[in-house]
């Protein structure tokens, strides 16, 4: 089956670009759902790569974990994220402190600052760097997202950016942990996710608004 | 097969509370489980002294440092249910805020805790690492006001982004485990690796990245200081039992989780490296929070950054190393633990009497409270670090270590912190406790049950500080040889 | 038979260049549930402009009649450096591309100076406007260039157009998908398209193009509107050449030679019905945000450099 090898070796070889790609669009983005459908592209992305690795190394636990990726990360949170976003009935802007160009140089920075960080640390372990540096970028994409974004459900997707990119880190180093670790980790994620959108909840009623710039009130 | 009851009867016992409609009878239930809660630790621990290392399936496992931490968190799950009883009339009515609700998530944050003192792999250590966090958050925003949702978002956001970052130093060590040769499947079970320790020298870099991440991961949950600015918020702003549970049980959870990754990486590339990122931690954390403590205004607060000072000495003790050091350092877990839920207790009857816990608010309680204000005494003696309360004497242990291996920047900086705290706690306490008694008349007299249990809190300080008793330096000394 | 191929394609994209904008602006209507004009109609406007007399106001200088004929020259012989059918061009190994950048800032020069020297208000506000967005264009729309042709090892754009033909177009470096992204930015910009003009409008609020060309008529306003047509084909077929140049004839045969108009006739209708898309689902953005457009546009392009080093 030329065909699949073929997707496969490309799918391991270009997902790094096209995972940058939706870490730049994440940064212009200016409302949430479109953050959210990024999000979910990304968890996408790792998921044919996954599959990739598994057809490469016909491994029976990767097909499942492919198959968690999908259903937890694709589809799962994303909808749950919707339907807060629905039933918030906010206002969906992006509430950034930073403009779009400032937000896509400060992305663009990062991608480079990953490179540098990884190139070194690559040739010595023999991996890939291009996976690796898409890695560490997707973690310190999060990290910027949640300084940078100033609404609690940014903060949100901020959060799973970042744990897309140690995921990636450790399927890029160690093709993934043992299976019932990496469902627990998903498990783990989940729960996050639902108690962070109870909490969005809350914070809703009991401040009137989303802004979480605006929770200053124990200081000191 | 001990070690699974000790994860079905909370388990069991959040699900069971849950159903009980009427609040005496959830109260009922939950003392019903907390006794057999602690049969089962009690049995459990019995149990590992008598075998050594206790191994249920691929996933639980039980030795000496489990052994103590388990004592630990009896003995404050006990103290909690106790004070509980009386303090539950406190809870405003709501969504989620029943009895029912406030035994079923505490009882599922005791599982999650004593799951993380079970666990045989770095992975489940991790899992239930972030599930305590999970769990504890609905607890901390419990009270469902302003403040209170605030600290429970920054607390889960804040502490999952922590963990997150230990998550990628678990894969690193998981990395290099699996290049030096260990098999995959098992490279991240703690015995195993343990056994393989000294073949991961060849991998120095990525262990040191890997501690790198996990000191800085589990230390945003121990409450190290850069890392620490959820922890005033969360402590000050949760139910009091619940705060005393965050302070006495959580922080030492998470401590555990970084002495197991700590004695992994000293057996692998020794513990030059590790040590001094403690050491550097722990200074950082008395400093910050000492000073800190001395411009508190709520009372909930200050203790919040005292807890961040003594994890600063835990550090610190575990940094310096050596026999002495760990020992006063985990001598000292318990100590505070004891302590703290102490002044947690007296800050919660200081609040049913005066309302409010704003210390410039509070004048007169040595004549209008005499036994809160007497709990308030002993407490703040205690967490300053005074003979004949039991602090004093670990913290003289790490002291002596600190002497005894030539760290005197550290042993000096100690000194002048102790110093400035029990300055700053005096201060504080003698303003609430002097002047004319306010005008308000006392709102609530605090219940017999928390004057017990503030009673035994005081004799175990009283009584550990003047001679430790022989079981627990046996049980001790079985914890500090894990850690060798 | 090279030299032969080079002028037809120059007289190509001159002549083929009102078509274009007939084309974008019947896709447009369409989308938008109008019947629109019919896609000839910009050669009929040329027409009548032609045949009509040339007013000039009284304040204005030789300058004013001079600008719209330099536009035009510089335009066309801007034209003459993109390979359109073939990967080589009739001044391709006279230039690089930019000195193709700079033909375009010299019509765009001469453009402003005409608007002003016409005298009315429009003129100076649409020029200064062009003048922000030219001069924040032009970054990006260089290292985009300076990317892409690093990869080429070569400066010429006809040596860009053909190193990327003789790679496959399945394993493209990074190098090239930040450089497009850029390109697309800048060529929103250059064309005066919707988000960050609109060439349809005439109020004082929105026009930075028809501001300055609001005093001309007749043959000068023919001539400044068969320049921007053509600076539209010119910049579609940069895209085109630069970024998808498979189908262009590599030989003389006679299959290449059938092949080469055909597909590029095809770009550039997948283009045109781009841009007719992409203006009629967004709204044109407000003056202070073209600077963050443009500001974006110059992040990839900048990535797009820092990859040549990178990814091999």
């Amino acid at each position: 089956m030329g065909l699949i090898e073929f997707a496969a070796a490309k799918a391991l070889a270009s997902s790094a670009v096209f995972l940058f790609i939706t870490l730049l669009m994440m940064a212009a983005a200016k409302r949430i759902s479109t953050c959210i459908i990024l999000f979910s592209t990304q968890s996408a992305i790792m998921a044919a790569e996954i599959l990739a690795l598994a057809y490469a190394g016909k491994s029976a636990e990767a097909y499942a974990v492919a198959a968690l990726v999908i259903v937890v990360k694709v589809v799962a949170i994303p909808y749950a994220l919707f339907r807060i976003v629905k039933d918030l009935k906010a206002s969906q802007d992006v509430a950034s402190s930073t403009t779009g160009a400032q937000s896509v140089f400060i992305m663009a920075g990062l991608i480079l600052l990953s490179f540098h960080v990884v190139v070194p640390y690559a040739k010595t372990l023999r991996l890939d760097e291009d996976l690796l540096a898409a890695a560490v970028a997707l973690l310190l994409a999060g990290a910027f997202l949640m300084v940078s974004r100033k609404k609690a459900l940014m903060q949100v997707i901020g959060l799973l950016v970042l744990e897309n990119g140690i995921f990636l880190a450790a399927l890029t180093t160690t093709y993934g942990m043992p299976l019932v670790i990496e469902i627990g980790i998903f498990f783990d994620l989940l729960m996050g996710v639902f108690l962070m959108g109870l909490f969005v909840f809350r914070i809703r009623d009991t401040f009137e608004h989303l802004d979480v710039s605006k929770l200053r009130r124990l200081r000191g | 097969m001990t070690l699974l009851l000790l994860l079905l009867v909370p388990f069991c016992a959040a699900l069971i509370v849950l159903t009980c409609k009427e609040p005496e009878r959830a109260v009922r239930v939950a003392i019903a489980a907390g006794t057999l809660q602690m049969v089962a630790i009690a049995n459990a621990v019995w149990r590992i002294r008598s075998a050594g290392v206790v191994q249920f399936g691929r996933y639980l496992r039980a030795d000496g440092l489990t052994a103590f931490f388990l004592l630990n968190i009896a003995v404050i799950l006990a103290l909690v249910l106790v004070y509980s009883i009386g303090y539950l009339r406190h809870i405003p009515a709501g969504r989620f805020s029943s009895p029912r609700w406030f035994y079923s998530l505490t009882f599922l944050f005791t599982f999650t805790m004593i799951a993380v003192y079970l666990s045989a792999s770095l992975g489940m250590l991790w899992i239930c690492v972030e599930s305590t966090t999970l769990a504890s958050a609905l607890l901390v925003g419990f009270y469902n006001t302003k403040g209170a949702v605030e600290a429970g978002w920054k607390y889960l956001v804040v502490c999952t982004v922590g963990i997150a970052f230990a998550l990628f130093g678990t894969i690193a060590l998981y990395l290099a485990a699996v290049k030096s040769g260990v098999n995959p499947a098992s490279a991240l079970d703690w015995s195993v690796l343990m056994n393989a320790a000294p073949g991961l020298a060849a991998t120095r870099d990525l262990v040191k990245l890997s501690f790198v991440f996990v000191a800085v991961g589990y230390g945003t949950k121990i409450g190290f200081v850069p890392m620490h600015s959820w922890l005033p918020d969360a402590h000050a702003e949760a139910p009091t039992p619940i705060s005393a549970m965050l302070s006495a049980a959580l922080l030492n959870c998470a401590l555990y989780a970084l002495l197991r990754f700590d004695t992994i990486t000293s057996h692998a590339i020794g513990s030059a490296f590790s040590h001094t990122l403690l050491l550097i931690f722990g200074c950082l954390s008395i400093t910050v929070a000492a000073l800190l403590m001395v411009v508190q205004r709520d009372l909930k607060r200050l203790l919040a950054y005292s807890s961040i000072e003594h994890m600063g000495i835990v550090a610190l003790g575990i940094g310096i190393g050596g026999p002495l050091g760990i020992l006063g350092a985990l001598l000292h877990t318990f100590n505070h633990s004891i302590a703290k839920s102490l002044m947690f207790f007296t800050a919660g009857s200081v609040r049913e009497s005066f309302g409010t816990l704003r210390m410039r608010r509070i004048h007169g309680m040595a004549r209008s409270v005499p036994f809160t204000s007497a709990g308030l005494v002993v407490g703040a003696l205690a967490i300053a670090g005074m003979p004949p309360f039991a602090l004093f004497i670990s913290e003289f242990m790490i002291l002596t270590a600190a002497f005894t291996a030539s760290r005197y920047f550290i042993a000096i900086l100690l000194l002048l912190v102790l110093s400035v705290v029990f300055g700053a706690l005096l201060h504080h306490v003698q303003r609430m406790l002097a002047g004319k008694r306010t005008e308000e008349p006392a709102r609530l007299k605090p219940l017999p049950s928390q004057f017990a249990v503030m009673g035994i809190c005081t004799t175990y300080l009283i009584v550990f500080g003047i001679c430790i008793p022989r079981v627990f330096a046996n049980l001790l000394q079985r914890a500090l040889v894990v850690l060798q | 038979m090279n030299l032969a191929l080079d002028v037809i394609q120059a007289l190509l994209l001159v002549a083929i260049a009102p078509l274009v904008r007939g084309v974008v602006a019947r896709v447009k209507a369409r989308i938008q549930n109008r019947r629109g004009a019919s896609v000839w109609r910009p050669y009929a406007d040329l027409l009548k402009l032609f045949r009509k007399q040339d007013l000039v106001p009284e304040t204005a200088s030789g300058l004013f009649r001079l600008a719209p004929v330099i536009l035009f020259a510089v335009t066309v012989t801007a034209a003459a450096f993109i390979p359109v059918l073939h990967p080589s061009a009739l001044f391709g190994a006279g230039g690089d591309f930019i000195l193709l950048v700079y033909l375009l800032a010299i019509g765009r020069f001469f453009l402003m100076l005409g608007a002003m020297d016409g005298g009315s208000s429009f003129g100076g506000m649409g020029a200064s406007r062009e003048a922000l967005v030219s001069a924040l264009a032009e970054a990006p729309l260089l290292l985009a260039l300076v990317s892409v042709a690093i990869l080429a090892h070569t400066v010429t754009m006809s040596g860009i157009v053909l190193s990327t033909v003789r790679q496959n177009p399945l394993h493209l470096s990074a190098v090239y998908g930040f450089a497009l992204g850029a390109m697309i930015l800048v060529a929103i910009a250059e064309t005066g398209r919707i988000p960050v003009d609109n060439p349809a409008t005439h109020l004082e609020l929105t026009m930075i193009h028809e501001a300055m060309v609001l005093e001309y008529s007749g043959p000068s306003l023919a001539l400044i509107e068969w320049a921007n047509a053509v600076k539209l084909a010119l910049i579609m077929a940069m895209l085109v050449g630069v970024f998808a140049p498979w189908g262009m004839a590599t030989s003389t045969s006679i299959a290449a030679l059938v092949l080469a108009p055909l597909a590029f006739v095809f770009k550039l209708a997948v283009l045109a019905v781009a841009i007719a898309v992409i203006e009629s689902s967004m709204a044109k953005l407000r003056m202070y945000l073209v600077p963050d457009f443009l500001g974006m546009a110059s992040a990839l392009a900048i990535l797009a450099v820092a990859f040549t080093a990178l990814m091999r």
